[in-house]
């Protein structure tokens, strides 16, 4: 069988921000259809091991590949850096994040926020990245909001058409931080429904959240960190319904 | 007090330019300059006070001349302003018979006029600002514990102004400092002034401006660490509680 | 009709050095100041601290004196090296400094220090959020900077920039001390000659104002096109 390469793949990530070492050594690998969450308190990691995954964060060792292809590091003067900006921009055109604080650019439309990279990054003439767009905000609930600028837009709207954005790279992993923190209680189930339907059509993804009931439903692994290390990881049935430790028992025992 | 000249005539033996001479054209320079500036700052202070509650007050005709008088003020170069008092009071019909002619012969008074009439317009605007952004809750107190409109200002609006205008305030004192210069350009013989006649005398371009550079950003600094000092006490109140 | 004297033209044509020295030196200020900025933000400390030092140092020393160094000073630095030129080479050549030119050049220089300020505050206020969406999507820094930084950079730096030009504006007064026939000057030279201050003096006062408000307008209806997408455009 002719094998396609595996989307994400991440070995040992270890990371420090001054003495504190934050992840200690973490690897996952994402194949294609996967839902992997990445559960545990705040201070944990989780947000920073999925920011190495775009090198957002430059993780100090271990290694990263996407689509295959192992991204090259050199030592610099405050620590390892890529050494081919050129690649990371490559890959990170593979990958697309969602951020908490959805991070839409203030000064475009909606729309020209679906169309700024794929114009940009990918060459994509303009009036296909355009209709394509148009579908993707059609998707998302979004369809009459296109020409809206995003501090006109709920927290919500904001999100759906965040993932719009993301969409419109044709990634192969879509990665969420925390998608739904920074929202209103009532926006969050419009948000969860876009992802849920997502995962539905077999879009790779890796999703950060405090959002139990999606973890268990959706996901195809979860994995629990604390302190920078998996604590515990499997399908959610096992992790989530058994777990094995007394720490991730009382982080998933109903608060008060 | 002797030996120390005669030491400073020492160092400066091999040094054709600065002699004792010219550094005593600097240090009237520095008194000049210095008296200029801190004059109409003073007098300018003290003007601006009413005119910035004028500013902003209700009353059309008492609100509108003051703007018009900052517009102009604030819209033109001091230079144009300097050369239209001066030249303004020299080319008067029979002034220089007058009785007047005596203060007036000296370039200083038409300076001073000039740089009085300048920074009271910056500093109108600077107080009205500050006055403007008294927050509402303040005044609000005030009005419910019966202060009256006069007794509000002096004991609320004022004090609390005052201290919100201070940086902007220290901008203006520095500006006021660096704008002195064109005093220079009506002869007279302020910092800036000395170092055009020691430039023209001895053909120095670097020595002579070079050294008041560094004697103007001597008292810009001075200027800088006493604003900070004032800010750092008057404004303490504003710092969030430490801990 | 007011009486110029024949001056009227004179008047007219320094009223145009004003603006085309106001103008030239503004474009090389924010070029300086974009310059600046990116020093005084670089991780380099050679670069930080020259910037620094030039902020520093331009805006502890009057315009008048910088001017002069620069206009005298700098003429006798180009004959010291045409002379030095002639006694090694013998090529003999003879640049004289324009005002004009010497004029662009200090002003450039002065405003450049305050631009450097005013666009690294701004560039400073942009989220960060913003930015790390861009490298997020596969930009690479200059994609970042043309499409995201300096777009929302501009809308922090307008207020500033603004404020920069109206005090450019009166600064160009100064070239006059150094005998560029910019208006004041002219001005100067008719109060004496007619002893008509008033005329002259007032006049050159209402083309300031008049310059002044348009730059105003213009520069209301630039803030309202960057502030597009922020809620209060008003």
């Amino acid at each position: 069988m002719a094998a396609t390469p595996i989307p994400l793949e991440v070995h040992n990530i270890k990371k420090r921000f001054g003495d504190t070492e934050v992840l200690k050594g973490l690897s996952l690998s994402a194949h294609k259809g996967d839902v992997i969450t990445l559960i545990g308190a705040s201070g944990s990691g989780k947000s920073t091991f999925l920011r190495c995954m775009n090198l957002l964060e430059q993780p100090d060792e271990g290694e990263l590949l996407v689509h295959g292809e192992s991204v090259r590091f050199k030592q610099a003067k405050h620590g390892r850096e890529p050494a081919d900006w050129k690649q990371v921009v490559r890959m990170r055109a593979r990958l697309s994040m969602v951020f908490q604080s959805f991070n839409l650019w203030a000064h475009m439309t909606l729309l020209e926020n679906v169309i700024e990279a794929p114009v940009h990054v990918l060459g994509k003439p303009k009036k296909e990245a355009v209709e394509h767009a148009r579908e993707l905000l059609a998707r998302v609930g979004l369809a009459k909001h296109a020409d809206y600028y995003p501090a006109q837009m709920s927290g919500g709207q904001q999100q759906r058409g965040a993932i719009a954005r993301a969409l419109a790279m044709d990634p192969e992993v879509m990665l969420f931080d925390e998608p739904t923190s920074a929202l209103d209680p009532e926006l969050v189930g419009d948000v969860l429904r876009v992802m849920r339907d997502l995962a539905d059509e077999g879009r790779t993804m890796i999703v950060v959240t405090h959002e139990m009931a999606f973890a268990r439903d959706v996901s195809s692994q979860v994995i629990y960190l604390h302190q920078g290390v998996v604590e515990e990881a499997g399908a959610p049935g096992e992790v989530l319904d058994n777990p094995r430790s007394e720490r991730l028992r009382q982080f998933l025992a109903p608060k008060h | 007090m002797d030996a120390l000249l005669e030491r400073l005539e020492g160092l400066l033996a091999d040094n054709s330019i600065f002699t004792l001479q010219t550094l005593s054209y600097y240090g009237e320079g520095l008194v000049t300059t210095v008296q200029l500036v801190f004059l109409s700052l003073v007098i300018g202070l003290v003007a601006a006070v009413p005119l910035a509650i004028g500013r902003g007050a209700r009353r059309p005709w008492i609100k509108w001349p003051i703007f018009a008088y900052t517009y102009v003020f604030r819209g033109t170069p001091l230079l144009v302003q300097l050369y239209l008092i001066y030249y303004g009071v020299v080319f008067v019909e029979g002034i220089q018979e007058s009785w007047l002619w005596v203060i007036l012969e000296e370039p200083f008074v038409p300076a001073l006029i000039a740089f009085t009439l300048n920074t009271a317009a910056y500093t109108t605007e600077i107080f009205h600002g500050a006055i403007k952004a008294t927050p509402r809750g303040e005044i609000e107190a005030a009005r419910a514990y019966g202060m009256s409109r006069a007794l509000m200002l002096r004991r609320i609006v004022l004090p609390s102004a005052f201290r919100r205008a201070l940086p902007a305030y220290g901008n203006e004192v520095i500006f006021m400092l660096h704008a002195s210069a064109i005093a220079s350009v009506v002869t007279i013989m302020d910092l800036t002034g000395a170092a055009r006649f020691v430039y023209a005398r001895f053909y120095a371009p670097f020595d002579a401006f070079l050294f008041v550079a560094a004697i103007y950003l001597c008292l810009t600094f001075a200027i800088l660490y006493l604003f900070r000092w004032l800010e750092k006490r008057l404004l303490a109140h504003l710092k969030p509680a430490g801990g | 009709m007011i009486d110029l004297h024949g001056y009227g033209p004179r008047l007219a044509e320094g009223a145009l050095i004003t603006v085309e020295l106001a103008l030239l030196s503004l474009l090389l200020a924010i070029v300086l100041g974009l310059v600046t900025a990116s020093a005084k933000m670089s991780r380099s400390r050679v670069a930080h601290g020259i910037g620094t030092l030039y902020t520093t140092i331009i805006r502890g020393v009057p315009d008048l004196v910088l001017m002069m160094l620069l206009f005298f000073g700098g003429q006798m630095g180009v004959n010291l090296i045409t002379d030095a030129l002639y006694d090694r080479f013998g090529i003999d050549i003879f640049i004289n400094i324009n005002e004009f030119v010497a004029g662009v050049v200090t002003i450039g220089l002065i405003f450049g220090a305050y631009m450097g300020e005013t666009f690294r505050g701004a560039f400073l206020a942009v989220d960060s959020g913003q930015i790390e969406a861009g490298r997020a999507y596969g930009m690479g820094p200059w994609l970042v900077f043309r499409r995201i930084r300096f777009p929302q950079m501009m809308r922090h730096a307008l207020p500033g920039l603004s404020n920069n030009w109206m005090v450019l504006l009166k600064t160009t007064a100064l070239v006059s001390v150094i005998g560029l026939s910019d208006m004041v000057r002219v001005a100067s030279e008719a109060s004496k000659a007619t002893r008509e201050p008033f005329t002259f003096m007032i006049i050159v006062a209402a083309i300031y104002l008049l310059i002044a408000s348009v730059s105003e307008w213009t520069f209301a209806r630039l803030q309202k096109r960057y502030s597009i997408g922020y809620g209060e455009v008003d």
